[in-house]
């Protein structure tokens, strides 16, 4: 009976939430138009920096058609787009929970007997929808692109690209959740929002592929979760790209040089990541930082009562 | 019987001693006004009453429980409205108090008949499908009220509640005090600036720097803090002045100011022919707060 009431209180308070995120139409625009531009920007600047490292990459006297470039191209283009906009909007979606403190709500909120708990779950939960929400109108431009550019997607590929899309934006809110918990103020929101836009594509790979980073640096990202998120997306994105290329008779060697290359393949230590590896630390994350999050709203109820 | 039994609260931040050893009680059904300045310990000690804020020191019994013990139970039996309406201003009247009657479990058709008995109680059924952000001050506040009364609160605490509206809508939410008081039969706890909602207390606290420093009914502290003021009209200075008590000249008239009003009998008795016109009236609640704090507190201002 009581954890029926609590999942009641849980849906009302991810109702109320989401209805706020939605009915703020700062926050929501932002959160779907910045995706869209990102599109634009990459189509636009990155997409030729990608042409011509990808024809550069062929051994000479290589004929590779068009289509098959343009598919490889879309699909870094789009996989890069959605591994930054899954972690970006979740941090966007996510402000509600430091402008409740802000304004005062939070204070409406725990002055009844709700547990603080339910409080967090309900936040955590609803920025995880609306982030989805959002990256799925940007996956379904970014489709829209691919098409045009070259379609290569299998029905498998999507299903996988849908499921990195939900465990990224699930990682991405439940990174926002932790950080956004020790902040109180307005001013701190944008600051954070601000790092994260302008320093997360670089640190997961999505605007400069971590195989052309330094040593050093590589085995730095190859311990941060998102890394792993990226090299998903980008592979289910390229999957049909390589099929094609092995059809028309690729060497594997040269597969396996674009693929790492392009960061499909990731390097923990010089030793190579499978995919279900991926998975793994990609789920593990969330549940890890889902738990520190909890904990941390659990500890604050307990120290604020004694 | 009392429902607030706080006995030698202390809380300090950092420094700073907020609260230092504040006792007070609460009796079932009083209107109970808390004064004192910004600074004062007001809100921290309501945020420690309604389990908002840990206590450094002293006991907190609601109910003749203790609140360390009970605090789910306990907090449940409080409704606040605060200082500033914290509702969500995006969302409509009905939506931001379905999803907080959601906090304390009332869903569904309970929410529906709790909702049909505020909006007739407070009057605004008209408003339920307007954005909260869009009232005005005076129908924010009877929502913030309703959001307050949502899971029938024994005690209702009101933080500075009339602080920034205007004297018309300042009346009208007294009105839905009064009436929740008389028919609900609600204990009232409030802190204002405003000393006129303070002088219709049962009971005053005033507190300054962390402490109590005058505690009483309106009257009683009337009586130890101010005297007698004696208004006279029609006479010239010089008469005013001969009574030998300080005075000021308010208008055409002279207000005199007496110890106490066994003294103002006397003067009457003693010069018949001055008090042909005149009038007396006991100190106000400004006067007792200048006389015990040395500050003075309208409306918001110090």
């Amino acid at each position: 009976m009581d954890s029926k009431v609590e999942i009641k209180t849980l849906g009302a308070l991810i109702k109320r939430n989401s209805k706020m995120f939605f009915k703020d139409k700062g926050i929501f625009f932002t959160s779907l138009v910045t995706p869209l531009i990102l599109l634009v920007l990459y189509a636009t600047f990155l997409a030729n920096v990608y042409r011509d490292s990808f024809a550069s990459s062929m051994p000479e006297g290589f004929n590779v058609p068009e289509k098959l470039i343009e598919g490889t191209v879309g699909g870094q283009l789009f996989s890069s787009l959605l591994a930054v906009c899954c972690v970006t909007v979740s941090f966007c979606a996510n402000m509600l929970m430091v402008q409740d403190k802000v304004t005062g709500t939070r204070n409406d909120l725990t002055v009844s007997s709700v547990k603080n708990s339910t409080l967090a779950l309900g936040y955590y939960i609803s920025t995880t929808l609306t982030t989805l929400l959002v990256c799925l109108v940007a996956t379904i431009a970014c489709f829209i692109y691919i098409a045009i550019a070259g379609w290569s997607l299998s029905v498998s590929d999507i299903f996988l690209i849908l499921l990195d899309i939900f465990l990224l934006s699930a990682f991405g809110t439940a990174l926002s959740s932790v950080i956004n918990f020790f902040l109180t103020s307005q001013g701190q929101i944008s600051a954070v929002g601000t790092i994260v836009s302008a320093g997360y594509g670089f640190i997961c790979g999505a605007y400069m592929p971590i195989s052309q980073f330094g040593a050093g640096l590589r085995n730095a990202v190859a311990f941060l979760p998102g890394t792993y998120g990226t090299s998903l997306l980008r592979n289910h994105a390229l999957n049909g790209v390589f099929a094609e290329m092995s059809s028309l008779g690729f060497p594997p060697e040269a597969i396996k040089g674009i693929k790492d290359s392009i960061d499909c393949n990731i390097y923990f230590f010089g030793h190579g990541v499978p995919q279900g590896a991926m998975y793994a630390i990609l789920a593990l994350s969330v549940a890890l930082l889902v738990g520190v999050y909890i904990l941390l709203n659990v500890w604050k109820e307990k120290r604020n009562r004694k | 019987m009392d429902v607030i039994k706080i006995e030698n609260l202390r809380k300090s931040f950092g420094v700073v001693k907020a609260v230092q050893g504040v006792s007070f009680k609460v009796k079932e059904g009083e209107l109970f006004a808390f004064l004192g300045v910004n600074g004062a310990g007001k809100s921290t000690t309501i945020s420690i009453l309604c389990g908002q804020l840990k206590k450094d020191g002293g006991r907190v019994e609601i109910n003749g429980k203790n609140l360390d013990e009970n605090p789910e139970e306990l907090k449940a039996q409080f409704g606040v409205v605060f200082q500033n309406s914290v509702l969500d201003k995006p969302l409509s009247v009905y939506d931001n108090l379905k999803s907080r009657a959601a906090l304390y479990k009332i869903t569904g058709d309970a929410f529906e008949n709790r909702l049909g008995e505020l909006t007739e109680m407070l009057d605004f059924k008209d408003l339920l499908r307007r954005p909260f952000g869009k009232l005005s001050g005076g129908q924010k506040r009877r929502i913030d009220i309703a959001r307050a009364l949502l899971h029938k609160p024994k005690i209702l605490v009101l933080d500075e509640p009339t602080t920034g509206l205007d004297p018309q809508t300042r009346k009208t939410v007294w009105k839905v005090i009064e009436r929740l008081r008389k028919e609900e039969k609600m204990t009232v706890f409030l802190t204002t600036h405003y000393m006129e909602e303070a002088s219709d207390a049962d009971y005053v606290v005033i507190l300054d720097g962390g402490k109590i420093v005058a505690e009483g009914s309106p009257l009683a502290l009337k009586n130890a803090y101010t005297g007698d003021f004696i208004t006279l009209y029609g006479v010239e200075e010089e008469t005013a002045s001969a009574l030998g008590f300080p005075y000021e000249k308010i208008g055409e008239a002279y207000r005199v100011a007496v110890p106490d009003t066994a003294t103002a009998t006397a003067l009457i008795q003693k010069y018949p022919q001055v008090f042909a016109d005149y009038e007396i009236v006991k100190g106000k609640m400004d006067d007792v707060f200048l006389a015990v704090t040395g500050k003075k507190l309208t409306g918001g201002r110090e």
